[in-house]
């Protein structure tokens, strides 16, 4: 985003809707900090600049620089995905599409979220980390996919390492045996990360919504702890384009 | 994703807070999804949720758009979002939802305790859940947990912890209403799960004993 400096009245409001900070006073203007800004545009929808000064970066679209927008504003549709959003539909339609099955677990790591942000590379120490202990299970329909160099080494595209995005989620689908391998390599590689990642595993459940103890057994042996609100799918979905 | 499932606050606070989603599955039943997804959306309407919004307008149900409008602009693919306050209210929107029988996916985020008697009071079945596991790497970058109970309602991460710290400062010097900055802090959230009946609660806790500085 910017904002242009000659109709702009300094007045701050548009300041403190900024989730990554990046608005700031330069003199009596306010200005976007490049380098901070993630493009989601916040600022420009709250509708709150009285002159209209908010405006979109020039180079919004072009690539390197697009991956912020189109991991960071839901309002735009993923050019990789051809979906709004971060991720797949993941638990929410698996009545339907059945992508997670009994004998498997789901996994997100949700980077940067909550709020925070996420550098590029700090998201490359994850994939990295995970094709080391190899685990290269990486959801092909997720738009991280679309930014891997290499999935045998996890490095991301080298053009992409000055990027930064409010949230990208790595998504995963495993046997639920090797849900305790994926959850150390997680812990292990958290120690060195600059942000943050909220972390999901999602699970098939028994009848009347028991979650399978299989599953939290390791989630605790781990030394993880599940909180009491969850995203439950209430099982009502059914296909009709497919079989 | 929505990360509703990492909703922060007191369980005594999230008691009262159940996102509510319709949303049809890509190559599985999009096509022809839309005159569904418009007969599902008006039953959740008449449930009474605190907030809502649809893919297709991603306008929140404060930003003054009619209801009419939210309905029409729903097509193929389109996915509704709500929150609700009310426990009793969840319920009801489950029963119609049930009823219609429309075959589009409907997931519930919110205490799993509550989820599992609401299903049974229902008669559901429930299929996949999806656990939070928490926040992990430098946690020392978060702003604190008073803070992130609101943040935390938009999953995107587009309520910023400063516009909190903003409102809160306003409403501790009388210039909004609680309510007035609940909606304030809703309109970044371009999903309309930001529960502003939930914040305004959270704003009438907190700004009597909330000191802030400009930021």
């Amino acid at each position: 985003m910017m904002i242009r400096k000659e109709v702009c009245v300094g007045c701050g409001r548009c300041q403190p809707y900024c989730p990554a900070g990046a608005i700031v006073y330069e003199g009596l203007k306010s200005c976007v900090v490049r380098e901070v800004c993630y493009e989601c545009g916040t600022c420009r929808r709250a509708e709150i600049c009285p002159v209209d000064a908010i405006a979109e970066s020039p180079d919004v679209f072009e690539y390197p620089r697009s991956v912020r927008k189109y991991f960071s504003d839901p309002t735009t549709t993923h050019v990789s995905t051809g979906i709004s959003g971060r991720g797949t539909e993941e638990s929410k339609t698996n009545d339907v599409t059945l992508r997670v099955k009994a004998d498997e677990v789901g996994i997100g790591i949700e980077a940067g979220r909550p709020t925070v942000g996420m550098s590029i590379r700090d998201i490359q120490k994850i994939t990295r980390a995970l094709a080391r202990a190899g685990v290269n299970e990486i959801e092909p329909n997720n738009p991280v996919h679309s930014m891997m160099a290499d999935f045998t080494t996890g490095d991301l595209k080298p053009e992409l390492m000055g990027e930064r995005v409010l949230s990208a989620i790595i998504e995963l689908v495993v046997k639920r045996d090797r849900l305790g391998h994926v959850l150390r390599t997680l812990k292990e590689v958290s120690k060195d990360l600059e942000s943050v990642f909220s972390l999901d595993v999602f699970t098939v459940v028994e009848p009347g919504l028991k979650i399978p103890s299989e599953v939290l057994q390791t989630i605790e042996s781990e030394g993880f702890t599940w909180m009491p609100n969850a995203k439950i799918n209430m099982g009502l979905g059914r296909a009709w384009e497919k079989g | 994703m929505t990360h509703s499932l990492h909703r922060e606050g007191t369980v005594d606070s999230l008691e009262r807070d159940y996102a509510v989603f319709i949303y049809p599955a890509r190559g599985f039943n999009y096509a022809g999804s839309g005159p569904k997804v418009m007969r599902l959306m008006e039953l959740l309407f008449l449930a009474g949720p605190s907030n809502m919004s649809v893919t297709t307008l991603r306008k929140n149900l404060y930003s003054g758009v009619p209801q009419a409008e939210f309905l029409s602009s729903i097509k193929d693919g389109a996915r509704v979002f709500s929150v609700f306050s009310d426990r009793v209210k969840v319920v009801e929107a489950l029963r119609r939802l049930k009823e219609a029988d429309e075959g589009i996916s409907i997931v519930v985020s919110g205490l799993v305790d509550r989820a599992r008697e609401m299903s049974a009071e229902v008669g559901l079945n429930p299929h996949t859940v999806n656990l939070s596991l928490g926040i992990h790497g430098g946690t020392d970058t978060l702003p604190p947990p008073d803070i992130r109970q609101f943040t935390t309602m938009c999953g995107h991460g587009l309520v910023s912890p400063k516009l909190v710290r903003d409102v809160l400062r306003k409403v501790k010097r009388g210039k909004l209403t609680t309510w007035e900055g609940s909606l304030i802090v809703a309109k970044p959230c371009a999903c309309g799960i930001f529960n502003p009946h939930r914040s305004e609660e959270m704003l009438n806790d907190l700004s009597p004993v909330y000191t802030v500085s400009r930021w």
